[in-house]
């Protein structure tokens, strides 16, 4: 049970760090941008080549994030500078990003097993006591989380971060303030697929490998987590929305856990056996959402009718 | 509040209609619920052991139980054989599902997130061995059991070295082992040659994200030479592409030679059925291929595959043998599979040095 | 000094529905007046102001702003001089927002958005001031969001924040068409304060006469593309209110209303 948890938050905190960056398209900007499919592997594929290279680990972080948003920024140069539609644009970028990511690293499936990791190396080796070890990878990944969630809540309260709120809330505004509107989607679909990346590279050293179909249906779990977080929090005033992004994305891997676990289910010494195929496991986890935001839903109005 | 407890009710009706569903499709059922009576067997002690002991006596001689997790990747076929190969082997060697053996089988659905999260919940459930079943599981189990003392055996694993599921040399890389699907392709080429002595170029229809199969068109090409072929390869990227990959790919060879490729090989009947029209060859990689329609395969039946696999699994789990210390095994045997209603539709007669030794021919193409 | 130069738009151009919005018009606004322009729907008086900003491309002619043409200068890089408020009190304002935030947005204007804190501390006394020259109470309200606020507040709001900067010109697009009367008439008092303390320049479009003749120095009646009325100053002042209203009348018919 406490290795379920253990593996549900690892999971959880990975791809909380990519929904932190559809947080800012879907939440903030507005946009629809699916290029995170693509670029979500593409920071997996430059950790894995770089590492194998030689490069520290932790460099290979920085580089993923500056890849990932160099990315979208040529999404976001697609939608306005060439006016094509945004959820196309995304296509287009994650479908070309497709090719890219297998010139990168070369091959479908590259692993890095017997590498050196920002979860195991000589550093982390000689500074964590030994009985933190098992912990090792939660510890580094809620370091990193941590981190992302605290610069990205500055940013968003620095005088750039206010332009990008405002081009999400009120395009017009920011063209009343003479600035271009479509810089400011640039630079916020660049942040988002530098975090998608950055979530991208982490993967790939916690798994060991990277895989070029890892990041079919990134968007999907992005929104879901971006989704299910915002919508069980919003009545909590206290929780931010970034960190209501960051626990959504726990309750979705929990769910898939859930659902993978569902097919007997121990009360007491009483076992009830469902008659589950493992094939039944997306339907089981989508029924789970479901049923997280209605009761997400409940709890909202309830709250309404008390204050 | 009506409408949300409609919802639920919506929701509940779905797992019922499921249920009732379940109960329908009868191999996947034995399966799951034959799992399940032991699983339950084992949690319930008061009543279940008895039980258990019973069927232990019925068992030949096994008075220890396995608790094994398998891991396979996406529903498919081949893979599908796999599985049912691996638990014949182990019951070969005495370790019995239902008997003194429960497995706890989850599938990935092709997805890398829901393969490492059925790692972790098997090593949470402590299983005394986990079998991955392709490449990205098998990568995704060895993750989480590198840190546990749990082995892993894997199967249809094309390159076990590029996977760095083993050393170049073809011990593990650590706990770990298993059976490789790499194609005997200079075999394959061999038959090719004997069946269409003139042909010159052999197109070859693959999955750019399947890195088993970027290796056995690598392969492909070094070894063409030797036997005169050219290889013309076409890469995909999702079965949408097929249909038009397979026309642009038919105007420019004399046959085709088919891989192990998961998204090609769903997609098979089309480029079969493209090819017939146009009188063009399809050689298969595998015993299924053959049997829906491709011409001759010099190939390997995923069930032996399994089987081979299953042995080795039942030394660890006896303790014979350590996965740490056995080397990965490729399919002991490749056959010669054929296709005779195929080869008179295309006019061709199999020789006779190929014929003779066929493991198996087909009369018919099953749809 | 702002001014048109022969200016022609044409909608659906090349298609049997072309519209001709405007032909060979011109018009020069002089430093600090302030130009009522009244007309009928589709008289061209929304899309003078939009042409004026670069909201929408133009056909031929210029438009000279301080002796620079800026025919061909992107919208946004026109908005540095220019402040305006829309009809929409949603438009001015970023609902998700709050007041501060909002408040601090507009004071950076013509300023470049960097890493620098988003609210800088020694302005939130000086934000407080000029809020409560409103008089709607705003100034305790600094961590409310904007979208909550009633639309005379946000208008309000929208109007203090465009003239927050320094600017010349100042288009006010039929901003108190949204409003009740009561509002209307205090956002109309507040433009006209806020007009001679700056001392902008002011383009303002109405529907409603008595505003029109009432503030500003100079009115302008649009009829298809054209300044059917054009009055300034004392001529301005002689103008009666029937006056207007038969002028008003007349193109009315001319069109079959």
């Amino acid at each position: 049970m406490f290795t379920i948890l253990l593996g549900v938050l690892e999971e959880g905190l990975v791809y909380a760090i990519m929904a932190l960056g559809v947080y800012i398209t879907y939440k903030i900007l507005d946009f629809p941008d699916l290029s995170v499919d693509s670029t979500f592997p593409m920071g997996a594929a430059i950790t894995a080549v770089a590492i194998l290279a030689g490069t520290s680990p932790a460099l290979t972080l920085a580089l993923s994030f500056l890849a990932g948003a160099a990315a979208g920024c040529v999404t976001g140069l697609i939608h306005v500078k060439l006016k094509v539609r945004d959820l196309l644009s995304g296509i287009i970028v994650m479908t070309a990003l497709y090719s890219i990511n297998l010139r990168i690293a070369g091959k479908a499936n590259l692993p890095i097993f017997s590498q050196k990791t920002i979860f195991d190396n000589d550093v982390l080796n000689r500074l964590l006591p030994e009985a933190l070890k098992p912990y090792a990878v939660l510890l580094v990944l809620a370091l990193i989380v941590l981190l992302c969630k605290v610069l990205l809540d500055l940013y968003l309260k620095t005088k750039s971060g206010y332009l990008l709120r405002a081009a999400g809330d009120n395009e017009v505004l920011v063209t009343s303030l003479a600035k271009d509107k479509g810089m400011v989607k640039i630079l916020g679909l660049a942040i988002a697929n530098g975090f998608a990346a950055l979530a991208g590279s982490i993967y790939c050293q916690q798994k060991g490998f990277f895989e070029i179909s890892m990041g079919t249906g990134t968007i999907v779990i992005g929104l879901a987590n971006v989704i299910i977080g915002t919508q069980l929090f919003k009545r909590f005033s206290f929780v931010k929305s970034t960190t209501a992004v960051i626990l959504g994305s726990i309750l979705y891997k929990l769910c898939v856990s859930l659902a993978l676990a569902l097919g007997e289910i121990h009360i007491g010494r009483v076992t009830i056996t469902l008659p589950i195929v493992p094939s039944d496991l997306k339907l089981i986890t989508s029924i789970l959402f479901l049923i997280i935001l209605i009761a997400g839903n409940q709890t909202a109005k309830k709250g309404k009718k008390n204050a | 509040m009506k409408k949300n407890l409609s919802i639920l009710m919506a929701a509940a009706m779905t797992m019922s209609v499921l249920t009732g569903c379940v109960t329908v499709e009868p191999k996947e059922t034995t399966a799951a619920s034959s799992e399940a009576s032991t699983t339950a067997a084992q949690t319930a002690p008061a009543e279940g052991q008895t039980e258990a002991q019973a069927d232990n006596s019925a068992a030949q001689a096994a008075d220890v139980s396995y608790t094994i997790g398998i891991g396979q990747f996406a529903e498919h076929g081949s893979l599908d054989n796999c599985r049912e190969g691996f638990l014949a082997g182990l019951s070969e060697e005495g370790i019995e599902e239902g008997k003194n053996l429960t497995v706890l089988f989850e599938n990935a659905q092709a997805d890398g997130g829901t393969s490492s999260q059925i790692a972790t919940s098997f090593a949470a459930k402590d299983v005394d061995l986990m079998c991955g079943i392709a490449t990205p599981m098998a990568q995704s189990l060895y993750s989480v059991a590198m840190k546990t003392d749990i082995p892993v055996i894997y199967t249809a694993v094309t390159d076990p070295v590029a996977a760095e599921l083993a050393q170049a040399d073809g011990t593990p890389a650590g706990n770990i082992t298993g059976t490789s699907d790499k194609l005997p392709i200079e075999q394959q080429l061999d038959m090719i040659r004997q069946i269409l002595p003139e042909a010159d170029t052999i197109g070859i229809l693959y999955t750019t994200s399947e890195v088993n199969s970027q290796s056995a068109v690598a392969e492909y090409k070094e070894l063409a030479g030797k036997y005169d072929f050219t290889i013309v390869e076409s890469g995909i990227s999702s079965s949408a592409d097929i249909p038009l990959a397979a026309d642009a790919l038919l105007e420019k060879v004399d046959c085709i030679t088919n891989l192990t490729d998961n998204t090609v090989v769903a997609s098979l009947p089309i480029v079969l059925d493209k090819a017939a029209k146009k009188n063009i060859p399809v050689f298969g990689s595998e015993i299924e291929q053959v049997k829906i329609g491709c011409l001759a395969a010099m190939g390997l039946d995923y069930i032996d595959l399994g089987k081979q696999t299953g042995r080795m699994a039942a030394k660890v789990l006896k303790g014979e043998a350590k996965a740490s210390e056995m080397n990965f095994e490729v399919i002991e045997e490749a056959a010669f599979y054929g296709n005779t209603k195929v080869a008179e539709n295309l006019g061709i007669t199999f020789p006779e040095s190929l014929s003779t030794s066929a493991k198996e021919l087909f009369s018919d193409i099953t749809q | 000094m702002l001014e048109l130069q022969q200016i022609g738009k044409y909608y659906n151009t090349g298609t049997i529905n072309e519209m001709c919005l405007f032909e060979d018009f011109s018009l020069t606004i002089r430093d600090r007046q302030f130009v009522s322009v009244v007309g009928s729907n589709g008289s061209g008086k929304t899309s003078m102001l939009n042409i004026i900003c670069g909201s929408i491309p133009l056909d031929s002619g210029k438009i000279i702003m301080n002796g620079r043409d800026i025919t061909h200068l992107p919208e946004h890089r026109r908005q540095r001089s220019i402040g305006r408020v829309y009809q929409n009190p949603a438009m001015g304002t970023c609902p998700n927002m709050t007041i501060l935030e909002n408040m601090s947005l507009a004071d950076n204007k013509g300023r470049p958005f960097s890493l620098l804190p988003g609210t800088s501390r020694q302005r939130i006394d000086a934000y407080r001031e000029s809020l409560k020259t409103l008089g709607l109470g705003l100034e305790d309200k600094l961590d409310v969001k904007v979208g909550v606020l009633s639309g005379g507040q946000r208008q309000a709001m929208a109007l203090l924040m465009s003239t927050m900067t320094p600017i010349e010109f100042l288009i006010l697009d039929e901003h108190t068409a949204a409003l009740d009367p009561k509002t209307a008439e205090t956002i109309m008092v507040l433009t006209d304060k806020i007009v001679k303390e700056k001392k902008l320049t002011t383009i303002m479009v109405t529907h409603n006469l008595r505003y029109a003749l009432e503030y500003g120095d100079r009115l302008l009646m649009m009829h298809q593309g054209q300044a059917v009325l054009d009055k300034e100053g004392k001529e301005k002042d002689a103008i009666a209110m029937d006056d207007i209203l038969k002028k008003f009348n007349e193109i009315s018919i001319e069109c079959g209303n």
